[in-house]
């Protein structure tokens, strides 16, 4: 190939490069500053296990800070024609129950009394949520994908809609040896070892995916997430559990215009966005618009845990920015007693002489900067 | 070639002469007997010619409205002779070898006129004439049925004169240019006193009633010379006229329509460009872009910017019809929408009609965009195309028989493919986007009063975006025209046309789910239409047609053998819409004439289909259904039919300005089915069935028109108020693919739009172009909870087409023959949104809650672009003709949002607008000829 045509060549990539990049930007609307209170309701009924229902209120998009909750409100469950059970505020705007009796062949309803008003959702029917099949993983060029497999005999199912809580290990860079207690350097005592932590994620998208289209009510490895190979997640012990919740079809709607809306949007082909209707309404003021859609099912859970020895040898998370000071025994005092340095191990000169201690940020050093000490219980 | 034969004639007849004295009385008289009645002089002739050794030379043309009527036993040719032309201007000369010359006007003349042979030359170089014979003399034409007029010094005679001549007489025939043959389209061809005034049609058939006598003809047309023909109309005749291409305008007219249509022309909201006016306009590709130019005009908008759905006057994409060649195109865009489906190298014209929509067309509420494409040239072999960044284009004509059948084939592809696929960065190696389309289109003249056209077109388009879901789709559209001239005033075309269009979506990436979704849809026209010129007053428009619709809204088939995918196949959907109209353009005066229509259209839903019935009086949901009724192949399940009327009328307040008002009302039984704003490859279209009614639109429309400086600055105000009913809006969250009872996700809303379009014209000179204002609102009702849930508390609310203001200025200047520049400036009203108004925490995630559906606006929408163009040397005869265009789209880099939206990430709302051309974007094209 000539110079003249590969030159040639390039320049057309670029401008091909050119037309389709730096297309998104950040917009910031200024007309949005109305003010708006609406009542948001959280959750779901269990069916088989404790029931929590958290109330809320809208925020403008530029406030900050969170959302105020709504408490002193009263929250039951009512049965069609039947009794009521009264949850409990057990936390600011949350109210919980232990198991209540739910019976499959009834339907139930949530009724909310807040800020003198009377909110109330429809009756909703109670759905069986199957067991999880499996949660299986794999290792791609590009990262870690994890897939859900389930399935309904019955083919009774077909919405399905899933959350997970990862945990992993977490090591601090340096294994710190020593601590600076009162003036003194001392041995690490084994109860303040800060070399390893466990830190939690849970899942912000919404996951839903429906068999309606399939012949059997069989979801086959539906992608949940993915980690990127670097991923500092994957650098010890990682564990995800997995919760299923079967999905009446207009909560699955619901779920799936709520994903349309905030997630699956900035393409060239993008629907509009919906406004959503919930299925609680005010009873009080019919026109005021209520956040919240309540679905009624069991949950089922599977936990996995993936070991850095299962995954390719290549991958490795990225190596933080770590340096070690070393600190003479003159300075201890300035360097370590505020907490921000920690000791790791003591220098010796070639010689063999006592020199002073080596020091690092506690970034690097304390790994409860990022994580718990406290062992999660299902670890293995 | 005429002209030789011409001569050739000519010549024979001095010689002849010149024999005539030398050889006088050489032969015995021949005594002959006839009993004739009514008979045309060929005949008459031809008897003769069998009953003696006479032979008869003449021009069919002088001849041909001269009945001949006598009985005479064993008289001389003289006398007999002399019989048969008394009273008209035809003379006589019988030569001695037994010749019989008939003649026109004056004696036969023994010698040429002075200077005879100089006198083509010395007109066409455009000195003076000499005075005397050339435009006195009549010009016998040689043995051609049809004249062909092509010279303006000469006087054209047609019919026979008689001395008691008087009244009206019809002058008929084909505009065409010169050089190429091509029919010359909406040309102006009229008498100035009294004013009479016809516009060739789109086959530049022009028929004209005028007073008997001499007249000058005056014909005007885009992209040719201002010319005239001298004629002399005694009786009902032809006149195919031959008319130059104005070479010198080939860069410098930017719209010019006839010149005075605007104020003295019928049609309203009506508007024809020209591919000359079309080229100009800077497009972000560099390619020449007609759907590009459309959305430059008043009342012409679109969602976004590369999308090509347009919206008319506050209707939906889906409500214009598009016809190319008479047949329907369903998706007028190539590679999402950032090129039109026409190729601008076969296109001759757009006409695109937005309110007093002729009384032929229906089937659509807003507008009839026409796309023309041209003839082949007819005398000689070329080749054109273009040669761009992400396109090349080329173009093949010539005649197949000379001056009758010629053929023009023209294939456009783009290089994208090729260029992503080499492309280091993963998301765009494994993206794909290609498109190509072909047009091939053959014209045969059969004679002078029969023409057929063929045409086809194909185009097909495929992309993939990411390395998921591949998309293609394609049009298929033939078409047969037959046009028949049965005399001077009444003609007709038939016209069979098909259109196919579909989608496929295929997508493998996981086994288990691997699918095909196909969604595809083909319509079969038959159409016959009349057009009457009754007389100078009225001119009848009738005719009938009727489409036949065969769709399948979808399916879902799996593919591979671990698919678990069940086949998902939507019934297909037949209907047949038909149709009868007639209207009369009636001059009541120079001042007054009235357009007054009627079309009558029945549509019929077929079977074979199962129809679910609803319960009544309440919103079509699954859970309403009652029934389900089957309904045998060929059974009508649904029928809908009602008139449409239209109606328009011109009143002229002066010279140079005019009033006009119209009244439309149109039917549309089928609708598209999108949840997405813009046109993309997989809408669907729908048919109106026992669940989904026709929409019915109205129009009325006032405006005002005045020209100024001698015709060449337009000024248009138009107004219009329209009423929408039954179009198809969404419910909230509907779900439109492979929906089997698509009633429960639409509703049918009202709308209304109204507007005022201001546009100014410059037509001529060295700069030229057009202003436009358009102060326009379209609003949407969904209140009924019959039909729906109730949207924005069953309040009207914006469209999403509402744009309340809109400004464009397309300029183009002229600064030599060969350099000339086009500035764009656009600006509108940022589109109705609906925004996010508040933020809650659901979860772990916070997640935002929308306004009333399109309460609020994206920011306003500017944009300027510059081209230059740059041509080739003018001279006449070179191998190749060639142009540049240098072009910068959106000259200022102004980031204009495509889409704005909202999204949580990482538990964070995030706003963001897309903007799809946010820089100036140069592009180089160079285009050839030859």
């Amino acid at each position: 190939m000539s110079f003249y045509t590969k030159y040639l060549r390039n320049t057309l990539f670029l401008y091909f490069l050119f037309l389709l990049t730096s297309c998104e930007e950040p917009f910031t609307p200024e007309v949005l500053e109305r003010p708006n209170n609406f009542l948001v309701v959280s959750g779901f009924i269990n069916s088989n296990g404790p029931t929590a229902i958290k109330l809320s209120r809208t925020q403008n998009l530029s406030e900050e800070g969170g959302p105020a909750m709504e408490t002193r409100a009263t929250v039951t469950v009512a049965e069609e024609n039947g009794p009521t059970y009264l949850l409990r505020e057990t936390a600011a705007g949350t109210y919980t129950s232990g198991r209540l009796p739910i019976q499959n062949s009834k339907r139930y309803r949530l009724v909310i009394k807040a800020g003198g008003k009377d909110y109330a959702s429809d009756y909703v029917e109670v759905k069986q949520t199957p067991v999880i099949d499996k949660i299986s993983w794999q290792a791609e060029s590009d990262g870690l994908q994890f897939m859900v497999t389930t399935h309904d005999d019955q083919n009774n199912t077909r919405f399905y809609r899933w959350e997970y809580e990862e945990t992993w290990e977490y090591r601090a860079y340096y294994y710190s040896e020593y601590e600076y207690v009162n003036g003194e350097m001392q041995y690490r005592r084994p109860e303040n070892d800060i070399y390893l932590c466990w830190q939690n994620n849970s899942s912000k998208n919404i996951l839903i995916n429906n068999t309606v289209k399939l012949s059997q009510d069989v979801v086959s490895n539906y992608p949940l997430l993915k980690l990127p190979a670097n991923s500092d997640k994957l650098a010890n012990k990682y564990s995800l559990l997995v919760k299923q919740y079967a999905q009446s079809k207009e909560s699955y709607e619901y779920w799936d215009a709520l994903k349309k809306n905030t997630e699956n949007i900035g393409t060239l082909f993008d629907p509009l966005p919906t406004q959503l209707t919930g299925n609680i309404t005010c009873l009080t003021d019919p026109a005021e618009p209520v956040i919240g859609f309540i679905n009624i099912s069991s949950v089922e859970e599977k936990r996995i845990f993936v070991n850095k020895s299962e995954l390719p040898t290549g991958w490795r998370p990225p190596s933080m920015h770590c340096t070690i000071d070393t600190v003479a025994v003159k300075d201890l005092k300035e360097h370590f007693s505020s907490g921000f340095n920690i000791p790791v191990s003591m220098i010796y000169s070639d010689m063999g002489a006592f020199l002073g201690y080596s020091g690092a940020s506690s970034t690097c050093a304390d790994c409860r900067v990022y994580g718990t000490k406290t062992k999660p219980d299902f670890w293995q | 070639m005429t002209q030789l034969y011409r001569k050739a004639f000519l010549l024979a007849v001095s010689l002849l002469c010149c024999l005539l004295h030398s050889h006088a009385q050489t032969r015995a008289e021949q005594l002959i007997t006839l009993d004739l009645k009514d008979a045309s002089f060929e005949k008459f002739a031809q008897e003769i010619e069998t009953k003696t050794t006479y032979r008869f030379y003449y021009d069919p043309t002088t001849v041909d409205s001269l009945l001949v009527s006598m009985q005479v036993t064993q008289k001389p040719l003289k006398e007999i002779m002399e019989q048969a032309l008394a009273g008209t201007e035809l003379k006589f000369a019988i030569t001695p070898q037994g010749a019989v010359l008939i003649t026109q006007g004056k004696e036969f003349m023994a010698n040429l006129p002075e200077n005879f042979f100089n006198r083509e030359k010395t007109t066409a170089s455009g000195t003076t004439s000499p005075a005397g014979t050339s435009t006195t003399t009549p010009y016998m034409a040689g043995g051609n049925s049809k004249k062909k007029a092509v010279s303006e010094a000469k006087l054209y005679v047609i019919g026979v004169k008689r001395d008691n001549a008087s009244g009206n007489a019809n002058l008929a025939g084909h505009l065409r240019d010169a050089k190429t043959g091509e029919p010359v389209i909406g040309a102006s061809v009229y008498i100035q006193s009294p004013l009479l005034a016809t516009t060739t049609d789109q086959y530049g058939y022009y028929s004209l009633t005028l007073p008997v006598g001499e007249h000058e003809l005056i014909i005007r047309a885009i992209g040719i010379k201002n010319s005239k023909r001298r004629i002399a109309l005694y009786s009902n005749g032809k006149l195919d006229i031959e008319v130059e291409e104005d070479v010198r305008s080939l860069k410098e007219v930017l719209v010019e329509a006839e010149k005075d249509r605007n104020v003295a022309g019928m049609q309203m909201g009506m508007e024809r460009l020209d591919m000359r006016a079309i080229k100009q306009v800077p497009t972000a590709f560099g390619e020449t872009d007609i759907l590009r130019v459309v959305l430059t005009l008043p009342g012409v908008k679109s969602v976004g910017e590369g999308s090509t759905g347009m919206n008319v006057r506050g209707g939906s994409t889906d409500q214009n019809l598009i016809l190319f060649n008479d047949a329907t195109v369903y998706n007028p865009s190539h590679l999402f929408g950032f090129f039109s489906a026409f190729n601008p190298d076969i296109v001759k014209s757009v006409e695109l009609h937005k309110s007093n929509i002729p009384a032929r067309y229906g089937g659509r509420l807003s507008s009839v965009l026409e796309v023309i494409t041209r003839d082949g040239n007819k005398k000689k072999f070329g080749a054109s195309g273009g040669i761009g960044l992400l396109t090349s284009r080329l173009t093949l004509e010539g005649p197949i028989i000379k001056d009758k059948t010629s053929f023009i084939i023209a294939g456009r592809s783009t290089y994208s493919d090729w260029l992503l696929k080499k492309l280091p960065k993963e998301s765009f190696s494994k993206s794909s986007a290609s498109f190509y389309d072909l047009n091939a289109q053959v014209n045969h003249e059969i004679n002078s009063e029969n023409t057929l056209y063929f045409s086809g077109y194909l185009s097909k388009d495929k992309f993939q975006l990411g390395s998921d879901s591949l998309y293609n789709f394609t049009n298929h559209n033939a078409s047969v025209k037959w046009k028949h001239i049965f005399h001077n005033k009444l003609y007709s075309v038939l016209t069979g046309a098909y259109s196919h269009y579909g989608y496929g979506v295929n997508s493998e990436k996981n086994p288990v789910n691997a699918a095909n979704l196909t969604f595809d849809m083909k319509q079969a026209n038959l159409q016959a239409d009349f057009n009457y010129f009754l007389n100078s007053k009225h001119t009848l428009d009738f005719g009938a047609s009727s489409i036949l619709y065969n769709i399948s809204p979808g399916s879902l088939t799996p593919v591979g053998g671990e698919s678990l995918v069940m086949p998902d196949i939507l019934q297909r959907e037949k209907a047949l819409e038909s149709a009868l109209y007639v209207s009369d353009q009636f001059d009541i005066s120079p001042r007054l004439s009235v357009y007054v229509g009627l079309r009558y259209s029945i549509f019929n839903a077929l079977g074979p289909r199962e129809v679910y019935t609803y319960a009544p009086n309440v919103p079509k949901t699954e859970s309403t259904i009652l029934d389900t009724v089957s309904y045998g192949g060929g059974k009508a399940l649904a029928t809908y039919q009602g008139p449409e009327y239209r109606f328009s009328a011109r009143f002229g307040l002066t010279d140079h300005s005019s009033v006009k008002m119209s009244f439309n009302r149109m039917r549309q039984y089928i609708h598209m089915l999108s949840n997405t704003a813009s046109m993309s490859p997989t809408d669907t279209w729908k048919l109106s069935d026992a669940n989904v009614k026709p929409q019915v639109g109205d129009q009325i429309a006032l405006g005002y028109y005045q020209n100024f400086r001698a015709n060449t600055i337009e000024l248009s105000v138009e107004g219009y108020y329209k009423k929408m009913k039954d179009f198809l809006d969404y419910r909230n969250g509907a779900n439109i693919i492979l929906n089997h009872h698509i009633e429960t996700d639409v509703a049918n809303a009202e709308g209304k739009a109204y507007g005022v379009e201001v546009m100014l014209k410059k037509l001529t000179g060295k700069l030229n172009g057009w202003v436009s204002y358009t102060y326009s609102r379209t609003l949407v009702r969904l209140n009924n909870t019959q039909v729906s849930e109730v949207i924005n508390k069953g309040e009207f609310y914006p469209s999403n087409v509402d744009k309340p203001h809109d400004f464009t200025l397309i300029s183009n200047y002229r600064f030599s023959q060969r350099f000339s520049s086009s500035f764009n400036f656009t600006y509108s009203t940022g589109r109705p949104i609906t925004l996010p108004i508040a933020k809650y925490q659901d979860g772990n995630a916070t997640r935002i809650f929308y306004s009333d559906r399109n309460e609020y606006r994206v920011p306003d929408y500017y944009r300027v672009d510059f081209a230059l163009n740059i041509e080739g040397n003018h001279k006449v005869q070179k191998l190749a003709h060639s142009s540049w265009t240098l072009a910068v789209y959106n000259l200022t880099g102004r980031k204009n949002p495509y889409s704005v939206y909202f999204r949580t990430e990482e538990g964070k709302v995030k706003g963001y607008k897309l903007s799809i051309f946010g820089q100036p974007i140069p592009t180089i094209t160079y285009n050839f000829k030859f």
